[in-house]
């Protein structure tokens, strides 16, 4: 039964894909390939939940496979859909489904300008080929629809092609994706030599027997390759170009959802195919990736805080969110190899916690954002201002999505950093020092991390939305039309449900990844409660519950207003202008701009940004400095990544190749020479070795 | 997961009057500080009653609102006072426990500051002032720093005493000191002292950090960001933030200095201790509030790019301390 459901999906999302690209460019391409997105995507989640709540009739996971033996390296079409692929999926159809309703108003403002069909058609099959990236049971399967993720995600990235800076960074997309893709496909061909067959069930069977050594490479390659289509600093140069390029809909997908279909490649690499064990030989393991986190992270989050794109700025938030990703995932894996079982679970549950929450958050910002851009046709936060007045449903959504991404109660990002934290804390429990200290160290970074994350949406959304509008394009802003807005909002409030009920998504991890029982909460009103059995007299080491907090923060709102109206009785509002100092008239020149806004920040971690600033000063008499006509103040700050690391690389990469092109004179007998010298060490080794 | 303890009807009765307490009494805590800072700087000052008096104006003042705010400048300061005031239901302040720590701990105290500062820094923009947006500015470099010393103090403390639950974290000083009085003073909890009142002055916006009594835009931080608020609005933020103030110092006396604090242990003292624990730790909250006004007096305020030096020193201190709880 489900599995013809599972057909169904893939079915109804090539069947969209399919008739968007036979029809013309029309308002009802529109409705075809988004309504097909969107019934295949609520059916994947109709199909993951019951999946993980209801198990899979008796089997250990659903199966679907056709033509066995089509092919030398077994059947392509063989799907499989266990626990932990459902989470992921579930995450894919959740956010998918949302952003198909919001792109059925998003798309018509392409109508006419831009080809449709080819929006529609790309947008389900990126879809699907992330689905099927999940579901998929074999390792050539896996890279097939892998490369069919990047390729679609590559096109949909240079929809906008007449820009010159799309395409290049399309380019730089394709280029680290396929770096990255090679690193899958040594870690993948590792695990072939020992098993003899690419199918993932003997790469199960056969994980044990891997040499220890074989087991790190594994383990390195699947996490460079996997790294850099999550965007691990430094592989993650491309994600800040490529996200922001792509029409609002299709980053909303990219930063939410692609982004996890590595993370559950890497999860999947490692708990399955790596031959993971509970001993020490893997703490390295978890220290790389905890490291690697903490670093993305934080760079991920100062890069982000001095950025006036708003989508560039969200991008480089995704890094850091991957980042606290990955810090959990470690904290896991570490506390595994020490075989504090039920730990590792804690950190598992944090980090695939907010695998999730991002996904929503992020979906729901770019949405955001992409709502505004549609609007007002700029990036720029500079030039915004004011929206919360022209687009009142468009900033409430947004001001969600930001409480939530800066981790403050009582939205989801609180209840993942929550889990987070715990899980750093109970690392006293590792019996090593100097694994223990690097973890405090580690800690640090993540709260600084969250420090500055709340510091930079401040300034995304305040700069954005409030005040008075900075340039004139505000003015047209409108609030955008109901499909939009209704895509948003079915994010927003899962934002607030995963916030307020954390039972629900601790419960959907928990079966996901098969924790025992002890492990989930019987009641959504239960507390999140972590005990310390060495502490006898008080074993509560935390505990936590949204809802009560919830109904006491309610209620003593309520108190003081009650309070408030019986001491000061009834009022009067007066608006009045705001004080300008006595000089009257505030302009929006006036007004903070984002570059002041961040300037602290910039100034304290300024060895990353290298500010810097070009004054250039007109004088009405240039003997009398003092009585300047003008002045013109330019900022800027750089990538350090690019310029010390890739720029460096890229230069030293093409002067060794320009080396090697001297061989190719043109001469033919120059080549004669080449084929003899090639034949005569040839016929040497041949001697030699035989 | 585990066996949850059980309250009694008189454990929910003493809970709420802690944080009644606090709430009630914090004015009164900024009343004498400002009295001790002006007797140190040789002035009479105001009476110590004089916030409740300056409360009781503002909440019967008419307001007036920018004509360039949203509804976020509105909503902020109830944000502000719900947040703050349910913060200082999680806090144990005579009795060791309080029942409501089943419902949130230390990390959803700090939560609940960000979530008040997050309005606060947006309240500041929402007016299209330049004051407003010089004070989020500043404060968002400040909090952003704040974080990880706070952060790191914590896990200094969580891991002396075994959890975030403020109520496990005091019960277990307590009995540290019963069992010997010196009990509590080890390396870490020293460090970690250190760094938590850098941090506390830093949140509650005291010199060297910002400066409560001043409306020059060069030394402004806090007042720059409320400075359109007026009359009710006004009132919640100045009590927020006393509130804010007196949560803060609480913690720190009752984690650093935990002597006579009735223990939930023994239940027999509890009659004649929960008379006299209130006024030991009415004498304590006053030593630390006089330190603090001699500070205040002796220090000017710094400039704004040397306060990240002092907030590294705290992080340093506190991460001193979790190392020296490892070794």
């Amino acid at each position: 039964m489900i599995e013809n459901l599972l057909v169904a999906v893939i079915l109804t999302y090539i069947m969209g894909g399919l008739s968007a690209l036979l029809s013309k460019s029309s308002k009802f391409t529109i409705y075809v390939s988004f309504i097909a997105s969107l019934a295949a995507s609520i059916l994947t989640v109709a199909i993951s939940i019951s999946v993980l709540i209801l198990g899979f009739e008796g089997q250990d996971a659903l199966r679907v496979s056709y033509l066995q033996n089509a092919t030398p390296v077994g059947s392509v079409i063989d799907f499989m859909l266990d626990d932990k692929a459902a989470f992921f999926t579930l995450v894919v159809g959740l956010v998918s489904s949302a952003v198909s309703i919001y792109s059925i108003g998003y798309a018509k403002g392409y109508l006419g300008k831009r080809n449709v069909s080819a929006l529609g058609f790309l947008f389900n099959i990126f879809i699907l080929s992330m689905i099927l990236v999940v579901l998929s049971n074999n390792a050539f399967a896996f890279l097939v629809f892998w490369e069919l993720m990047s390729l679609t995600s590559f096109f949909l990235v240079i929809y906008e092609h007449e820009k010159e800076s799309n395409v290049k960074s399309g380019l730089i997309y394709l280029i680290m994706t396929h770096l990255g893709t090679a690193f899958i496909i040594g870690s993948f061909l590792t695990v072939y030599a020992q098993s003899g067959d690419l199918s993932f069930d003997s790469f199960r069977q056969s994980s044990a027997s891997i040499p220890p050594l074989m087991k790190g490479v594994v383990f390195v390659l699947a996490f460079i390759g996997f790294g850099t289509k999550a965007g691990i600093v430094p592989l993650h140069i491309w994600l800040p170009k490529a996200h922001p390029s792509a029409p609002s809909n299709v980053s909303a997908l990219m930063s939410a959802v692609m982004l996890k279909v590595a993370i559950y490649g890497l999860v999947r690499t490692i708990f399955d195919f790596s031959g993971i064990g509970p001993s020490q030989d893997f703490t390295w393991w978890g220290i790389l990736m905890f490291a690697a986190g903490s670093v993305s992270s934080l760079i991920g989050v100062l890069y982000a805080v001095v950025e006036h794109d708003i989508k560039r700025a969200l991008a480089f938030h995704s890094i850091e969110n991957i980042g606290i990703i990955f810090i959990g995932l470690g904290i896991s894996v570490i506390f595994y190899s020490f075989n504090l079982m039920p730990l590792s679970m804690l950190a598992l549950a944090a980090s695939m916690y907010h695998t999730m929450n991002h996904a929503i958050f992020k979906g729901l910002l770019f949405m955001g954002a992409g709502s505004v851009i549609s609007r007002i046709h700029i990036r720029d936060i500079e030039r915004m201002g004011g929206l919360i007045k022209k687009m009142p449903w468009t900033a409430l959504f947004f001001l969600i999505g930001a409480i939530s991404i800066a981790g403050f109660p009582p939205f989801n990002g609180f209840i993942s950093e929550w889990l987070t934290m715990q899980a750093l804390l109970s690392s006293y429990q590792i019996p090593s020092v100097p694994v223990q200290i690097i973890i405090a160290f580690g800690s640090l970074v993540l709260a600084l991390t969250l420090g500055v994350a709340a510091a930079t949406f401040v300034k995304l959304f305040g700069i954005s939305f409030l005040s008075k509008g900075r340039s004139d394009h505000v003015n047209e802003a409108k609030e955008v039309p109901r499909m939009m807005l209704l895509g948003k909002g079915i994010l927003a409030s899962l934002c607030i449900i995963l916030g307020i009920f954390p039972a629900a998504g601790i419960n959907l991890i928990a079966s996901a990844f098969d924790f025992p029982s002890s492990m989930q909460l019987a009641t959504p009103f239960d507390a999140l409660s972590i005990q310390n059995e060495n502490n006898p007299a008080a074993p509560n080491f935390a505990s936590l519950s949204i809802p009560v907090a919830i109904v006491l923060l309610g209620s003593m709102g309520l108190a003081v207003f009650g309070f408030a109206r019986v001491i000061g009785g009834k009022q009067k509002k007066t608006v009045y202008g705001t004080w300008d100092c006595g000089f009257g008239g505030l302009t929006e020149r006036m007004e903070y701009t984002a570059t002041s806004l961040s300037q602290p920040i910039r100034s304290v971690f300024k060895a990353l940004y290298k500010p810097q600033y070009h004054v250039q000063k007109d004088f009405h008499f240039n003997s009398n400095q003092y009585l300047p006509k003008s002045i013109k103040v330019e900022s800027a700050t750089r990538d350090v990544f690019e310029e010390r690391l890739y720029s460096p690389t890229v230069h030293a990469a093409i002067g060794i190749l320009d080396r090697i092109r001297r061989i190719q004179t043109g001469k033919v007998n120059a080549y004669i020479l080449y084929i003899m010298i090639t034949l005569l060490i040839l016929l040497v080794i041949v001697r030699v070795f035989s | 997961m585990a066996l949850e303890p059980v309250f009694g009807i008189a454990d929910w009765v003493i809970g709420i009057f802690q944080t009644l307490a606090i709430i009630v009494l914090a004015p009164l805590m900024t009343g004498v500080m400002r009295k001790v800072k002006a007797s140190s700087q040789k002035r009479v000052g105001s009476s110590i009653f004089q916030p409740y008096y300056d409360l009781l104006k503002l909440m019967r003042k008419d307001e007036v609102i920018s004509d360039q705010s949203s509804w976020i400048f509105r909503f902020t300061p109830w944000v502000v006072f719900a947040a703050t005031a349910t913060a200082a239901l999680f806090i144990p302040a005579f009795v060791s426990f309080t029942p409501f720590s089943i419902a949130g701990d230390l990390l959803l105290v700090v939560g609940l500051f960000g979530l008040a500062r997050f309005f606060t820094m947006l309240a500041g923009l929402d007016v299209a002032s330049a004051f407003g947006g010089l004070g989020s500015s500043r404060e968002m470099m400040m909090s952003a720093l704040i974080e990880p010393a706070l952060f790191i103090t914590i896990f200094a403390i969580s891991l002396t005493y075994g959890g975030t639950n403020v109520s496990t974290i005091v019960s277990s000083a307590v009995d540290a000191t019963i069992a010997s009085s010196a009990g509590i003073i080890t390396p870490t909890l020293i460090f970690a002292s250190i760094s938590f009142f850098i941090v506390l002055m830093a949140e509650t916006g005291r010199i060297p950090f910002d400066n409560p009594a001043t409306h020059l835009e060069l030394t402004m931080v806090h007042e720059a960001m409320v400075l359109e608020y007026s009359g009710r609005s006004l009132a919640l933020l100045e009590w927020a933030q006393s509130i804010k103030m007196a949560i803060l110092l609480t913690l720190l006396v009752n984690i650093f200095a935990p002597w006579g604090i009735v223990s939930a242990g023994q239940p027999q003292q509890l009659g004649s201790a929960i008379l006299i624990a209130p006024l030991i730790l009415a004498g304590k909250m006053l030593i630390v509030a006089i330190l603090i006004a001699h500070i205040e007096t002796r220090i000017a305020k710094w400039r704004l790019f040397r306060i990240p030096d002092l907030l590294a020193m705290a992080m340093s201190s506190s991460m001193i301390g979790v190392i020296f709880f490892y070794l």
